[in-house]
């Protein structure tokens, strides 16, 4: 057979292959927009009428431990602590744990909110790095602020697992101190789980949003603006759709994949019977959830996981390319490691909706898509090269994907003005949805780039390095630079 | 077939070559022209529904400004009230909510609004004018008319309006809707039930096969606690005969709240009830009754419960403080291997106060360093939990 034949049955069977994968994905994304909406509206409709307020002064509100680990953040520590500690709720715990930081935020935190060592009766029901020491607050005002210090585990996993064996109560919500939380997120987070008697609500998660050119007071967002610097802007608009539309749209399936790392609630009874975080893993988050759905699985209990849309975190995205790069190939490093340790899952009929959806999806379209897509671009320059490309249909089907894209990116946009209108001026919103025309020639290339390249590093097993993130902070100026560890 | 009616005969126009194209690059530019006007009718939606939002805002706040205006004039400054005269016979001056603008629907459902706004903010006399003006108005017409609504969201608006303003509705229209599929509508009717039902406010309890979900629990229980002239029954009567665990559960927690010491016999024969979620809420409910005469009794069914059952138990112990189960406290701090166990041994028997200080200062001596420090951590006042 001649090589000219070779090239074209090889050719005409990737561009067969490919357009079964782009039409899966094209009617994915029109089913996952069209169950978001119905999602959406039906929050909307409901929370209406919901009195949150019924929760701050009755007996029966549940309690809820808000676990934040802290690695060197000296710069900002105590105005995250104290919003954390003036969350609208009247049942909870703080509990901080410094893991291990080599500035001096402990000190800070000892003198700010009148630390004292106590004896605490701390029980390692997860492995963790050894706790040094435990504080608790001897001024009244701070009684529900807890501080585990432990020894560095180089992971926040690993010290999201010490807060969850000092935690007191059945739920726990998981952040990063340096995220900005609505004041109301318990109220909002915890009410799904009140709210349903058939199944076991294992997690609950809400949207998570740019904060760069927010503005922040005290620990809390004043103003929400959409960021002025293009990479987090693009940022905002994959986190929209990422959130309202896809974990708006498989939660109507009980197909949620992950809760952020950056905000989620979770059964604890079920997250320490599942394992806890794993600290080795790269995205620790998702890795937990696939992994407390197993549990339940196996276990024959009947969980669902819920997400609702409305904003409750903001965190600082990455604002230069070298970080936002570093953030990108660790999430696909985590993704990719954790497809192969849960190999057995995919396609795998025994784990229901967990087997045959969200991992198949996830394997299929989210670990392979830069793979397909880089294929593809290579695929393009070699039959430009060789003369075999016809313009007129390339440039069609480009057309075709782009205006899709932009199309479920305004979409997106939509939803979430449905659920809350988040930005002050209509400006703001056309800026954003202008943004969306330079998303797929300007930042995806960024993905998938930096997602091989996190592939490629579970591949090669090359160490990860935790290099050092500039943050900008908050506020109305964002002067402020604080330089934190870039574990998200 | 449908995209192709709607696109096709605009790209047969526009397209010269379109009908030579291969079906997917015909579906792709039918599917370009969808993507395309998607995408605009949702720039039109987002600019639309925020103009519709600003304008809203707009109106509703100058109504809104407009009707609180009327509303303290001839409402919260009713000249008889003022002077002492009761406000069932105050003379209440209607005409200027009876102007021409009261005929527009929204003005109307404006005014039942701020009604209702001001009837949770006030008590006493003036919301007893709020109600008069809502019924000389026939605004309550308005919300029967919703209740009787297809919509269930409808329907709720209806009940709502009917509750806050204290409005009585037949036993015959609530009572099916507190079973109602719908969760939300559910919920309301309980709540309307509660406080509208004349004859019997929790009859509801009786036939409800639906379950209580915690949220509907949590509304319950501040209606029920908060509701003025509320005749509160034996909540004994739902423990022992009805079928609904959450409804069970939810009585106990009145119980507790109530301080019902004669529903103490339903409660202990749930001890033998096969749900051990139920059993673990009877057993905390004994606990904080302080019913000290079931002491003897949980000990001896202690060995045979699941884990959430026995640190209720233990718990209950710890609330009774007899003195008489010191030793079993202290055995189980000293014998169990699991840690829950241990912590709320330890918390009981501090619990016991002065009676048991010797003892659990000879526990932090001759104990393990891991069982002094969970004595230390029950015993420190900067721990809570």
């Amino acid at each position: 057979m001649k090589t000219g034949t070779y090239i074209e049955l090889v050719g005409e069977f990737y561009e067969g292959a490919v357009f079964v994968y782009g039409t899966t994905l094209l009617l994915i994304y029109a089913l996952l927009a069209v169950l978001s909406l119905s999602a959406v509206r039906r929050f909307q409709k409901l929370d209406s009428h919901v009195d949150y307020s019924l929760l701050l002064n009755s007996k029966l509100t549940p309690g809820i431990s808000v676990i934040a680990p802290a690695f060197n953040e000296s710069l900002t520590i105590i105005e995250n602590v104290h919003s954390l500690l003036n969350l609208n709720y009247p049942k909870y715990e703080v509990i901080i744990v410094n893991d291990g930081s080599t500035d001096d935020s402990l000190e800070k935190m000892v003198r700010e909110f009148d630390l004292v060592e106590v004896d605490f009766a701390y029980n390692e029901r997860l492995k963790t790095k050894p706790i040094k020491r435990i504080f608790k607050s001897s001024n009244p005002a701070y009684n529900k602020l807890t501080i585990v210090d432990k020894v560095n585990g180089k992971a926040k996993a690993d010290a999201s697992n010490a807060g969850i064996n000092a935690s007191s109560f059945d739920y726990f919500i998981c952040t990063d101190v340096d995220s900005i939380l609505d004041r109301d997120t318990i109220m909002k987070l915890v009410k799904p789980v009140m709210d349903d008697s058939k199944k076991r609500i294992i997690a609950t998660g809400a949207t998570l949003r740019m904060a760069n050119s927010c503005v922040v007071e005290q620990g809390f967002m004043q103003r929400v603006v959409v960021p002025n610097q293009l990479l987090p802007r693009f940022q905002e608009i994959e986190y929209i759709r990422s959130f309202v539309m896809g974990k708006m749209g498989w939660s109507v399936i009980n197909c949620v994949p992950n809760v952020s790392g950056g905000l989620g609630m979770f059964d604890k009874e079920i997250a320490i019977n599942a394992g806890g975080y794993d600290p080795q893993s790269f995205g620790e988050d998702m890795e937990l959830v696939i992994r407390m759905m197993t549990y339940c699985i196996n276990y024959q209990i009947n969980y669902a996981i819920r997400y609702i849309p409305i904003t409750l975190c903001w965190t600082e995205g990455p604002a230069t390319i070298k970080v936002y790069g570093r953030q990108r190939a660790r999430w696909a490093r985590g993704l990719a490691q954790l497809m192969w340790q849960h190999r057995k899952l995919v396609f795998n009929p025994n784990y229901g909706r967990l087997g045959m959806i969200v991992m198949p999806y996830n394997f299929v379209f989210e670990l392979l898509a830069p793979i397909v897509e880089a294929l593809g671009i290579i695929y393009y320059i070699v039959i430009i090269f060789l003369d075999a490309i016809n313009w007129d249909y390339a440039i069609l089907l480009l057309v075709f994907v782009y205006t899709y894209a932009i199309m479920i990116s305004t979409l997106s946009i939509l939803w979430d003005q449905i659920t809350y209108q988040t930005y002050k001026t209509s400006r703001e919103i056309i800026t954003l949805c202008l943004t969306a025309f330079f998303e797929m020639v300007v930042y995806h290339p960024l993905i998938v780039f930096y997602s091989i390249k996190g592939y490629y590093n579970f591949l090669g097993n090359r160490k990860h390095t935790w290099g050092n993130m500039q943050r900008q902070g908050f506020g109305q100026g964002g002067a402020r630079a604080r330089t934190v560890t870039a574990t998200s | 077939m449908l995209l192709d009616s709607l696109f096709g005969p605009f790209f047969r126009k526009y397209f010269y070559y379109y009908d030579s194209y291969p079906i997917v690059i015909q579906i792709a530019i039918l599917l370009t022209g969808v993507a395309i006007t998607t995408t605009f009718i949702a720039y039109s939606s987002i600019l639309t529904r925020r103009a519709n939002g600003y304008l809203k805002d707009v109106r509703s706040k100058k109504i809104n400004q407009f009707l609180d205006n009327l509303i303290t004039d001839h409402i919260i400054f009713n000249e008889d009230v003022m002077n002492g005269i009761s406000p069932q016979e105050a003379i209440l001056d209607i005409t200027p909510f009876t102007k021409p603008v009261f005929k527009q629907k929204w003005v109307k459902q404006a005014l039942i609004d701020r009604l209702i706004y001001f009837s949770q903010s006030f008590s006493g006399d003036r919301n007893v004018l709020f109600r008069r003006l809502f019924m000389e108005l026939e605004l309550e017409k308005l919300s029967f008319k919703k209740l009787k609504s297809i919509s269930n969201s409808t329907k709720i608006v209806g009940l709502v309006e009917l509750t806050s303003m204290g409005i009585a509705v037949a036993d015959v229209i609530i009572l099916p809707l507190t079973n109602s599929k719908n969760r939300k509508l559910r919920s309301e009717a309980r709540i309307a039930y509660i406080k509208l039902s004349k004859n019997d406010p929790f009859k509801f309890f009786d036939d409800a096969t639906e379950p209580l979900l915690l949220w509907d629990q949590l509304e319950l229980y501040k209606i029920i606690t908060t509701t003025e002239g509320l005749t509160i029954p034996n909540f004994a009567r739902w423990i022992t005969y009805s079928p609904n665990k959450s409804i069970v559960s939810f009585c106990l927690k009145l119980v507790i709240h109530y301080n019902q010491h004669e529903a103490i016999p339903a409660i202990v024969k749930l001890l033998s009830t096969k749900d051990h979620y139920v059993r673990a809420d009877a057993i905390n409910c004994l606990g904080k009754l302080k019913a000290d005469s079931v002491e003897e009794h949980l000990v001896s069914i202690y060995n045979n419960q699941p884990l959430r059952c026995q640190l209720e138990i233990l718990k209950a112990l710890g609330r009774f403080g007899t003195g008489r189960q010191i030793n079993f406290l202290r055995s189980e701090f000293l014998r169990s291997n699991d840690f829950d166990i241990k912590k709320n041994a330890a918390r009981s028997l501090i619990n016991h106060g002065m009676q048991t200080k010797e003892i659990v200062q000879q526990l932090i001596d001759t104990a393990s360093p891991d069982n002094a420090i969970i004595l230390k951590h029950c015993m420190n006042p900067l721990i809570k939990y």
